[in-house]
């Protein structure tokens, strides 16, 4: 017989009561690790949504606000307030590569997608973009849709297919290969094409730009700004301003999260207060033995323990799965702010050891106060007790 | 080696710390020599069980003084009263007192765990003292899997465990037929020819009749 053994015994007695109390430190550690989880995923791919944005920097809007900053980054469509003579004022910049992008929505199969506009060759040589089936386009006017591996593998279509745009007829004339972008989810059309069936002739959304010469870049953006009524935000500028908002995103899940697990500790001290209370017998019969305080506590908070590290276990594996389901509900969720982000759920091997660790801490805490009622318990109260 | 091995002196013991205080003990001196089998009687309510919880140090008393094995116990600490009740004093209750979710092998085993015997040892040892009341073929029982006779003898070997030298037993067959209870005392009665020393709360007169020294407890005072 050992001290574990007994504990183990103990805490299965009532099967039920183990299990409904590991259930709650479980929830508790599962909401605090999906929301944690599903919250550094949303940084973690706005950050390389950004970065593959690819160019130096992006000409918007003077007026655009943080939301279509964030739209810009996850590829949602965003207003089309520039007009085109402002592309060809600045593409005349020497020195700077411009190309302008009129970003739509249509939907597919009834799921809503976005439809950018741009330059066929311009774009092609801009992002570097190889195919990974079909053809690219061969005219700026030709009637005809590129789409990414995300579009093709969400919708299952393929090469010959036809899209309905805005009611015209669009065949799939070609896949990319992958760019780990929204590029792979976006349908790609041509800009004079997409201005005419969207009714948006003369007006493109925003640019993305790169300079030849970095050390420059603030004399571009002074000459961009002469040329037009437009802001320059380079790519860290605008994935600053959006992980601002994704932190403050992140603060509120993770109090959500606090709050679970506070209600988890809780129910730790409860069900453990009431082992007390039940076991009182119980106590008085091991000091008779010849227990001593210390051993009938260490009993105590071994059984909270246990309930923590079970629960810590249970609750990552749980948490983790439920933000690999949620995750992509969210990203494809329409009305949501971050729609457009392909957010997968990644396991962070630093989470898993830190909640894990963090419930253990939080179920031994909860089971001090109970653990010292025990203890301080004299043998004849306890074993009088009917 | 001193012949008495359990010693009071002016014991007194009052419950309740308001206005209605209970006086249990009313100083109460006694020794009991070593390797006896005594008997404390007398009538419910009058303090029995409250001398033999400060004998066994299961309580503090008021005033007073206990000595096991020439050590005064009301002077110690928790844990070292603990230590003595783990390795000199073996207890056998009135309702047995097993642990329910613990087989009757390792209801002993847990008792040598607070006497510090290695789990190695532990499972050999339980076991003979299961053969020792009879039970080596109910090892692996639960108490509720036992009848009533059957657990009071699980509990005196559980009582046995540490090989105390003292065994106390607070109306050990006060909840058994009389069956059960012949066989409870004939074990009794052997453990006593090992050379320990028993100590019984008792209303029946069977035992007393067996013991060699007999206390009668009335009004929280020995009558002499």
């Amino acid at each position: 017989m050992s001290i574990l053994k007994l504990v183990a015994r103990n805490l299965l007695r009532r099967k039920g009561r183990f299990v409904f109390t590991l259930l709650g430190i479980t929830i508790g550690m599962a909401s605090f690790v999906a929301l944690l989880s599903i919250g550094g995923n949303m940084q973690n791919e706005v950050t390389r949504q950004a970065y593959a944005l690819g160019g130096n920097f992006v000409i918007v809007p003077d007026d655009l606000c943080v939301y279509n900053q964030i739209g810009i980054i996850t590829g949602e469509a965003i207003s089309e307030s520039l007009d085109f003579g402002a592309f060809e004022r600045i593409a005349a910049i020497e020195g700077l590569t411009v190309i302008p992008h009129l970003t739509q929505r249509t939907a597919i199969q009834n799921a809503t997608v976005t439809v950018t506009g741009m330059l066929p060759a311009e774009t092609k040589a801009f992002r570097g973009w190889e195919m990974y089936a079909g053809e690219y386009f061969a005219s700026q006017d030709q009637q005809a849709v590129v789409i990414g591996q995300g579009t093709r593998n969400r919708f299952d279509l393929e090469v010959g297919d036809e899209l309905t745009i805005r009611g015209e007829a669009f065949p799939i004339i070609g896949i990319l290969a992958a760019t780990n972008s929204n590029d792979d989810v976006t349908l790609h059309i041509p800009l004079a094409i997409a201005q005419r069936v969207f009714e948006r002739e003369g007006r493109i959304s925003f640019m993305s730009a790169i300079v030849d010469n970095m050390e420059r870049v603030d004399e571009y953006a002074t000459a961009i700004m002469n040329v037009a009524n437009v802001n320059v935000a380079t790519n860290e500028q605008l994935l600053n301003s959006v992980l601002m908002i994704l932190g403050s995103v992140n603060v509120t899940l993770q109090a959500v999260a606090g709050v679970a697990l506070i209600a988890a500790a809780f129910g730790i001290i409860n069900t453990m207060m009431t082992a007390v209370f039940e076991r009182r017998r119980e106590i008085g019969i091991l000091q008779a033995i010849g227990a001593k305080g210390r051993a009938i506590f260490k009993i105590f908070v071994l059984e909270s323990g246990i309930y923590g590290l079970l629960g810590g276990i249970i609750g990552v594996g749980a948490g983790f799965l439920v933000s690999m389901f949620v995750a992509p509900i969210v990203a494809q969720n329409n009305e949501a702010m971050l729609m457009g982000v392909t957010m997968g759920s990644s396991i962070d091997v630093q989470l898993v050891i830190t909640t894990i660790l963090f419930s253990v801490v939080i179920s031994i805490v909860a089971g001090l106060y109970p653990a010292w009622k025990a203890a301080k318990l004299t043998p004849v109260e306890a074993i009088s007790y009917e | 080696m001193n012949n008495i091995i359990i010693k009071t002196e002016n014991l007194e013991k009052i419950y309740g710390k308001s206005q209605v205080k209970t006086h249990a003990l009313k100083g109460v001196s006694m020794e009991i020599p070593r390797g006896s089998f005594s008997c404390i009687i007398g009538p419910s309510g009058h303090g029995k069980s409250t001398l033999l919880h400060l004998i066994g140090g299961l309580d503090k008393p008021t005033k007073g003084d206990v000595f096991i094995d020439g050590v005064n116990i009301a002077e110690l600490s928790k844990a070292e009263i603990a230590e003595i009740r783990a390795k000199k004093i073996g207890f056998v209750f009135q309702f047995f007192n097993l642990l329910g979710n613990l087989t009757a092998l390792e209801n002993i085993q847990a008792a040598m765990m607070f006497g510090k015997v290695a789990p190695k040892e532990q499972k050999e040892r339980a076991l003979e003292l299961l053969a020792l009341v009879g039970l080596a073929d109910k090892a692996n029982a639960k108490p509720g899997e036992l009848s009533g006779g059957q657990q009071q003898r699980v509990s005196i070997a559980r009582a046995l465990a540490n090989d105390p030298d003292i065994l106390l037993m607070d109306e050990p067959t006060g909840n058994l037929d009389s069956e059960s209870e012949q066989e409870v005392l004939k074990h009794i009665a052997e453990i006593h020819k090992t050379g320990k020393t028993i100590a019984i709360v008792t209303h029946s007169n069977e035992i007393a009749q067996q013991a060699e020294m007999v206390f009668e407890v009335r009004d929280g005072t020995l009558k002499v």
